[in-house]
C-alpha cells in the first residue's frame, strides 16, 4: 500500500511522458505525410522502407559517434591517471572539481566559442601569422569530432576517475618490487583495473553521442548530419512527421542495441577478470 | 604526462576564458575585441528578453530538479520494496528514460502533446459555461514533464544506490523500538540518503537549465536561456550573451563552494574546549 | 475585442457586469475594459504604457515577438517602436518558410507578426494559420501605392491576409578578390563552388532556393516539381556537397569573416556586404533565379495581435519604412516609399537591377512549399 502510494507519482509519469509519447510516436511511424505537412492517420510501411534514404546520417553517426568516444577516451585517460595516481593529494579535490566546472557554462555558450576560435578570424588566422594560408577547419568532420571531445571530456573522466582512484597503489608498488617495469605494470595492472570505468565512459559518451544534435548543428555547418539532425529536419523543414517517427522510434532501437552490446562487453569482461582472480 | 595534463586543462578552459573575455568587450560584436567595458552586463540586464529566458530557465529547472528529487526519492524507497517483477518494469522504464536520446524525448513529447491537447481543448471548450474557455497549450508544464522525465531517472538511480549501501539493521533497530515507519524514516533513513538526494537534485538543476533541445521543442512560446542563445547564434551573437553566460557560471562556482562549506561533514571543525 | 467605453458605467450595470464576472461568463479583461476599471488601475498603477504614451483603442502590452528573416530590419526602427509605444519586440530569425510553416504548424510560436514569402500566403490562408488583416487598423498602410506586382499575392480570394515588406532577387555574392573566375550564372555558381571556391561556397538552407537554383543551372524551371528533373537536381547538389562550407541561409557572419567567398544571396544581404565590403559582388544569374516579395502577416494564435498590428503600420509608415529600406538595403513596393528614397539606394544597381535583368526570373510556386518532393530532395541533400 504504503510502497504503491510512493511509486505511484514517478509512475503515473512515466506513463504520461514517455510510454505514452512513445506509443503515439509509434503510431505516428506507420502513418503518411499530410498533404501540407504534419501528420495524416494511415497504416503503411512506407514509412520504414524510406530509411535507407538516410543511410549516410546514420552512418555517419554510428562512425562518429565511437570514434568520438575513442579520442575521448585518449585524451581522458592520461588526465583521470594523472589525477588519481600522480596529482598530489592536497590538490586532488580542486583539480578534480576544474574538470566538473565546465558544466557551469552553458554549452552552447562554450560551443560557439568553439565557433569563433575555428573560424577564419581564430586559429586560422594564426596560422596564417606562421605562414600557413587558407586553413579551413570550422563546418568539417574534424571540427565536430573536437566539438564532440570538448563537450564530452568531463563525463569521460569522471568514470575513469572513480575507478582509477579505487585502485590500491599498493598494487603498484608490489608489481614494481616483482620487478615489472613501468610500461608493464601500466598494461598488466593499471589498465586491467580501469577497465571498468572505461567501459562505463565509452559506453556513456557513445549512447549519448547518438542523439547528439547541437555539436554537428554548430560546428558542422548543417553539413556534418548526425541521425539526430536529419531527424530535426523533418520536423523543422519537411513537416514529415510520420518519417521523422520512424526514424526516431530506428533511433531508440540502435540506443538500445548499442547498450546491449556494450553490457555485454562489460559482463564479459567482469566474468573474465573474475576467472583471472580465481 | 605534466604537460599532456595542463594542455587538457587549457582545452577545457580555453573557451571558457574566451566566453567571459568576450563579456567585457566595448564592441557591439562578438568577433574582434576593441576595448574593455562592462556595459554589456547592463545591456544584459535590461533586456527584457534575456532576462525573461533566464527567469523561464530558473523557474523550470527548479521545479523540475524538486519534483525530481520528491518522487525521484520515494520511487527509490518504493522500488527496494517492491517484488522482483514490478522491480524489473520499473528498472527498465527509468532505464529507457535515461538513455533515450534528448530529441526523440522533446520530439514524441511534442507529438503526443500536440495530440493529446487537439482532443482535450474541444472538450473542455465543449463543457465550458462562459466565452472564453481555457486552452491548455504547451509551455512551462511540458518542458517541466520532459525534464522531469529523466531528471527522475537519474535521481532515482543515484538514492538507490545509496540506499542499496545502507544497513537495514539500524531500520530494523528503530522498529523494534516502537518508532512509526514514517518516524523511522524521518530520523533514519532520510538523513542518511539527503547527500544522495541533493546530489541528484543538482544534477537534475544543471541538466534542465543546460538543456536546448528538449525545450526547443516542447516549449510552446516560452524561450528558455539556451534557446535564447541559440536563437541568438543565427541572429548574430552579441556580447549580452556573454556576460550572462559569465555572471551563470559565477553565480554557480559561488553556490558550489556555499553547498561544500555547508555541508562539510561537522567533524571536520576544530572542537573547541 | 474588448473595447474601452468612454461614457460613464451605471451602478446597475456595473452589478450585472461583476455578476457575470463571478459567474465566469466574462473575461477579467473585458469585465476591467467594460467598466473603465481597466484604464483607471492602469493609470493609478502609474503605468507608461500605451494609455498614456499614445491613444490607442487597445492595450498594446509590454511586448511582442517578430519572425523574420537575418539581417532584414533596422535596429533603430524597433528601438523607435519601443520607445513610442512602450512595446519591447523580441525578434526570432528563420532561414527558410518552410521552417516557419513547420513552428506555426506545431503550434505556440508565440509570434505577433512574421514575415512570409509571396509564394506561401496562400497555403497559410488555406490552413488557416493566419488571420485576414484588418485593414482599418492600418491607417498608414495604403494599397493603392502598392505594386501590383509585389502585393498581389498577399490577397487570397479577395480577402487581404498580408502586406508586403519588400521585394527583391536570389542572386549570388562572390568575393572578387578571392575569385578571379567570373560567376554571371547558376551553372558558373555551381561550377565554381566545386573548383575554386572548393569549400568555401554557401548554399541556403531552404529548399526554394537551393533545389531552385540547381534546377536553373540544369536548364529546368526554378519551381519544377517534376520527379526526374529534382532527382537530377539532387544530384547535382550531393555532388557539389563536400565541397561547400556550411548550408546556412544566413550566410554574412561567413562571408565578412572570410570564411566563405561564394554564396546564394538575397538582395538586402547583398548590398548589405557590398555596402561595407566593396569587394564582394552581387549577381543576377542570367540563366535564371528567384525574384520575391516578402510580406507582414498575423498569425491565427498571435497572443498579443494588437501589438502586431502597431508595429506593422508603424513599419508601413513610409517616414520609416525609408528607414528600413536604407538600412537592410531592399527595393520598396510602396511608391509613396519610392519617392522619399535617397538616390544612392534607387541607383544602386543591386537593389535596383536593371528590368532586363528580371525577365529571367521566376516568383516562387505556391506548390513548391508543400511539396513532398521537394521537401525530400532537400532533406537528403542535406543528411547525404
Amino acid at each position: 500500500m504504503i510502497t504503491a502510494a510512493l511509486a505511484a507519482p514517478a509512475a503515473i509519469w512515466l506513463f504520461l511522458f514517455l510510454i505514452l509519447p512513445f506509443c503515439a510516436m509509434l503510431v505516428f511511424a506507420f502513418g503518411k505525410r499530410a498533404p501540407e505537412g504534419g501528420y495524416q492517420a494511415a497504416f503503411t510501411l512506407e514509412q520504414f522502407a524510406n530509411l535507407p534514404s538516410r543511410a549516410a546520417a546514420f552512418w555517419n553517426t554510428l562512425v562518429l559517434a565511437p570514434i568520438g568516444a575513442l579520442l575521448c577516451l585518449l585524451v581522458a585517460y592520461p588526465v583521470a591517471y594523472y589525477l588519481a595516481v600522480k596529482a598530489p593529494p592536497q590538490r586532488r579535490m580542486i583539480l578534480v572539481a576544474l574538470i566538473v566546472v565546465p558544466f557551469w557554462t552553458s554549452l552552447l555558450v562554450r560551443t560557439y566559442a568553439w565557433m569563433y576560435i575555428l573560424g577564419s578570424r581564430g586559429l586560422p588566422n594564426l596560422l596564417d601569422l606562421v605562414g600557413i594560408a587558407d586553413v579551413r577547419m570550422l563546418n568539417t568532420p574534424g571540427a565536430v569530432l573536437l566539438g564532440i571531445v570538448y563537450g564530452y571530456l568531463p563525463l569521460m573522466i569522471m568514470p575513469i576517475y572513480v575507478s582509477l582512484e579505487k585502485l590500491d597503489l599498493r598494487l603498484l608498488d608490489a608489481s614494481a618490487d616483482l620487478g615489472a617495469r613501468p610500461a608493464s605494470t601500466f598494461f598488466g595492472v593499471t589498465v586491467p583495473l580501469s577497465m571498468p570505468g572505461v567501459i562505463t565512459g565509452v559506453a556513456l559518451v557513445t549512447i549519448l553521442l547518438l542523439g547528439e544534435y547541437l555539436i554537428p548543428q554548430l560546428l558542422g555547418g548543417g553539413k556534418v548530419f548526425f541521425i539526430g539532425n536529419a531527424l530535426v529536419d523533418l520536423f523543422l523543414q519537411s513537416r514529415n512527421w510520420p518519417f521523422g517517427s520512424a526514424i526516431a522510434v530506428t533511433m531508440v532501437a540502435v540506443v538500445v542495441i548499442v547498450l546491449a552490446v556494450s553490457m555485454r562487453i562489460a559482463w564479459r569482461f567482469a566474468g573474465a577478470r573474475r576467472v583471472d582472480l580465481v | 604526462m605534466r604537460a599532456f595534463v595542463v594542455a587538457a586543462y587549457l582545452f577545457l578552459y580555453a573557451p571558457i576564458a574566451l566566453v567571459v573575455l568576450f563579456s567585457f568587450n566595448a564592441g557591439r560584436n562578438a568577433s574582434e575585441f576593441t576595448g574593455f567595458s562592462v556595459e554589456w552586463y547592463g545591456k544584459a540586464f535590461s533586456n527584457t528578453f534575456l532576462v525573461q529566458a533566464l527567469q523561464n530557465s530558473l523557474i523550470i529547472a527548479f521545479v523540475s530538479a524538486v519534483l525530481a528529487a520528491i518522487f525521484g526519492t520515494m520511487a527509490a524507497i518504493a522500488i527496494e520494496r517492491m517484488s522482483e517483477r514490478a522491480r524489473l518494469v520499473f528498472d527498465g522504464l527509468f532505464a529507457a528514460a535515461i538513455v533515450v536520446p534528448g530529441v526523440v524525448i522533446g520530439i514524441a513529447t511534442l507529438v503526443a502533446l500536440v495530440t493529446m491537447l487537439g482532443l482535450i481543448n474541444p472538450l473542455i471548450a465543449g463543457v465550458w459555461p462562459g466565452e472564453n474557455p481555457p486552452r491548455i497549450g504547451l509551455g512551462y508544464f511540458s518542458v517541466i514533464a520532459a525534464h522531469g522525465l529523466f531528471t527522475m531517472a537519474v535521481v532515482t538511480m543515484i538514492v538507490r544506490a545509496r540506499i542499496a549501501g545502507l544497513g537495514r539493521d539500524m531500520v530494523e533497530a528503530s522498529g523494534d523500538l516502537y518508532a512509526t515507519p514514517f518516524g523511522t524514516f524521518r530520523q533514519i533513513v532520510l538523513p542518511q540518503i539527503l547527500p544522495s538526494i541533493v546530489a541528484g537534485f543538482l544534477l537534475a538543476f544543471t541538466f534542465s537549465f543546460d538543456d536546448f533541445i528538449v525545450a526547443f521543442f516542447v516549449s510552446g512560446s516560452k524561450t528558455t536561456l539556451p534557446m535564447y542563445v541559440f536563437a541568438s547564434i543565427r541572429r548574430g551573437v552579441t556580447p549580452e550573451i556573454n556576460a550572462v553566460a559569465t555572471t551563470v557560471l559565477v553565480a554557480s562556482l559561488f553556490l558550489i563552494l556555499g553547498a561544500h562549506f555547508l555541508m562539510r561533514p561537522r567533524s571536520n571543525k576544530p572542537v573547541e574546549g | 475585442m474588448t473595447k474601452h467605453r468612454t461614457t460613464p458605467i451605471t451602478a446597475a450595470e456595473l452589478t450585472a457586469e461583476f455578476m457575470r464576472l463571478k459567474r465566469g461568463s466574462v473575461t477579467r479583461r473585458h469585465f476591467l475594459g467594460v467598466t473603465g476599471l481597466g484604464l483607471a488601475a492602469a493609470v493609478a498603477g502609474g503605468r507608461t504604457g500605451s494609455f498614456v504614451r499614445e491613444a490607442h483603442a487597445e492595450d498594446l502590452g509590454s511586448q511582442m515577438s517578430l519572425a523574420t528573416w537575418p539581417n532584414y530590419h533596422d535596429p533603430a526602427s524597433f528601438e523607435a517602436f519601443t520607445a513610442k509605444t512602450g512595446v519591447a519586440i523580441e525578434v526570432n530569425v528563420f532561414g527558410s518558410n518552410e521552417e516557419m510553416l513547420a513552428k506555426l504548424q506545431a503550434g505556440g510560436t508565440g509570434w505577433d507578426l512574421f514575415v512570409p514569402t509571396n509564394y506561401t500566403i496562400s497555403t497559410y490562408a488555406k490552413l488557416g494559420l493566419i488571420d485576414p488583416l484588418d485593414l482599418a487598423k492600418l491607417p498608414n498602410y495604403s494599397a493603392a501605392s502598392e505594386s501590383v506586382r509585389f502585393s498581389n499575392e498577399g490577397t487570397v480570394d479577395g480577402t487581404t491576409y498580408a502586406v508586403p515588406k519588400n521585394w527583391g532577387t536570389t542572386g549570388m555574392a562572390a568575393n572578387t578578390s578571392k575569385l578571379k573566375t567570373p560567376i554571371t550564372s547558376w551553372k558558373d555558381f555551381f561550377e565554381v563552388a566545386q573548383t575554386e571556391a572548393d569549400g568555401r561556397a554557401m548554399v541556403h538552407d531552404y529548399q526554394l532556393t537551393t533545389i531552385g537554383n540547381a534546377l536553373v543551372s540544369l536548364g529546368h524551371s526554378f519551381n519544377s516539381i517534376d520527379p526526374a528533373e529534382l532527382s537530377k537536381a539532387e544530384e547535382l547538389l550531393i555532388k557539389v556537397k563536400p565541397h561547400l562550407f556550411a548550408i546556412n541561409s544566413d550566410y554574412q557572419p561567413g562571408m565578412r569573416a572570410g570564411d566563405a567567398w561564394l554564396t546564394m544571396c538575397w538582395t538586402n544581404d547583398g548590398a548589405q556586404l557590398n555596402r561595407d565590403i566593396p569587394e564582394i559582388a552581387y549577381t543576377l544569374g542570367t540563366d535564371g533565379g528567384e525574384i520575391w516579395s516578402d510580406f507582414y502577416a498575423i498569425p491565427k494564435s498571435a497572443a498579443n495581435k494588437p501589438a502586431g498590428y502597431a508595429l506593422l503600420d508603424f513599419l508601413k509608415t513610409p517616414e520609416n519604412a525609408v528607414k528600413e529600406h536604407v538600412a537592410n538595403g531592399t527595393p520598396t513596393t510602396d511608391s509613396r516609399v519610392l519617392a522619399l528614397l535617397p538616390a544612392e539606394l534607387t541607383s544602386n544597381k543591386i537593389v535596383y537591377p536593371d528590368e532586363a535583368a528580371l525577365t529571367v526570373l521566376e516568383f516562387g510556386a505556391a506548390v513548391t512549399l508543400t511539396d513532398p518532393g521537394r521537401a525530400e530532395v532537400m532533406a537528403r541533400f542535406k543528411s547525404a
